[in-house]
């Protein structure tokens, strides 16, 4: 898909649904000597998060079971708690999300690496992967990012999405 | 040096494959070990071979962990946390393992797959069926091996081996479609 076409579609785009892991994370899990858990996440994507809420675009994360990681990481991104969704049924979730907000597929942006993701990619209006997604899933994908996995995915989508909006400039202005 | 290997050879090899083995470091890790001032450790996996250890056994491959490099137990701690069925793990001897593994499993060498990626790995890559390399494996390695991976050891080289393998099975698509419609629990 064309640029200009990503970008048609990724002007509906009112909500972002995000994968963690390969997404937010460059794919590496850490298991200290006691066998926890821990895993490399960007701060670039900060101001991408902050760039979509503020410009009236929620956001939330999709995987199969949110961690003590991904909820320090959370507020750290400034994603409100009820926003964290711990499903391994994700078309589950994307339905029940839909019946509450009344948001339609058209409306959503979901951002995975894997083909677990592919379900959810297909029906949303507006998919991305990260360079270092698999075949499947960039192949899926409306909008490959140049960055890879936890190098800064969000940050460089929240601009193309916001920019086709015509609502980047206006973020912009206030770090002029 | 380059190594070129024949795929569609290795393909053929890979439709028998029974049984997958594996090493921890320098595979499913990068052999780096993270240490802080305190001496605390960290081993760093990447997140979609455990994917790919379970899309094996998904498929009716066995997958043994043939662990002799583990420091802290870390190959355990990885395989506990994915759950898998059809899983092995040892800390003998890789090769003594995977005869053990066979008579038990009633399967022949031509049945086995291994990645590996150093010297200690030859004696087992030599005797099985399909014996892939990593990207960042030794010469002596990629020498003996039927294929190598476009990927570096913790940086996707098991989901490569698995993606290869069930491809060659004619399982791959299937497979896909499967995960797709069913969500990944």
């Amino acid at each position: 898909m064309s640029r200009a076409e990503a970008a048609e579609k990724a002007k509906k785009v009112r909500f972002v649904i995000l994968d963690i892991h390969g997404v937010l994370t460059d794919n590496t899990l850490f298991y200290t000597q006691n066998g926890v858990k821990s895993e490399g996440f960007s701060l670039h994507d900060r101001l991408g998060i902050k760039a979509l809420t503020e410009s009236g675009i929620g956001v939330s994360f999709l995987t199969s079971k949110i961690s003590r990681a991904d909820e320090q990481m959370a507020k750290i991104y400034g994603v409100p708690p009820e926003r964290l969704w711990g499903q391994g049924a994700k078309m589950a979730k994307v339905d029940e999300f839909e019946r509450e907000t009344g948001l339609k597929d058209e409306d959503l942006c979901y951002v995975g690496d894997e083909m677990i993701d592919l379900a959810v990619m297909k029906r949303v209006g507006f998919s991305a992967a990260p360079s270092d997604g698999s075949i499947e899933a960039r192949g899926a994908a409306d909008y490959v990012t140049s960055a890879g996995g936890g190098r800064g995915v969000v940050r460089e989508l929240a601009q193309f999405i916001l920019d086709a909006q015509g609502k980047w400039d206006p973020f912009m202005a206030r770090f002029k | 040096m380059a190594f070129e290997k024949d795929v569609k050879a290795a393909q053929e090899r890979a439709k028998k494959i029974k049984l997958f083995g594996h090493d921890i470091h320098g595979v499913l890790t990068s052999n780096t070990l993270m240490c802080d001032i305190e001496g605390n450790r960290q081993y760093g996996f990447w997140h979609m071979d455990g994917f790919a250890d379970l899309s094996l056994t998904a498929n009716g491959i066995g997958v043994a962990y043939l662990d002799t490099t583990s420091i802290d137990g870390e190959g355990l701690f990885r395989a506990k946390e994915l759950k898998l069925d059809k899983f092995y793990y040892s800390v003998t001897d890789k090769a003594a393992k995977v005869e053990e593994l066979k008579k038990e499993m009633n399967i022949g060498d031509d049945e086995v797959a291994c990645l590996g990626c150093e010297l200690s790995d030859i004696p087992l890559m030599k005797k099985v069926g399909l014996a892939i390399a990593t990207a960042d494996a030794k010469d002596e390695v990629k020498a003996v091996a039927h294929y190598i991976t476009a990927a570096s050891g913790g940086r996707g080289a098991m989901r490569e081996c698995c993606e290869f393998i069930l491809r060659a099975m004619g399982k791959w698509d299937g497979w896909v479609e499967k995960v797709t419609s069913m969500g990944y629990k």
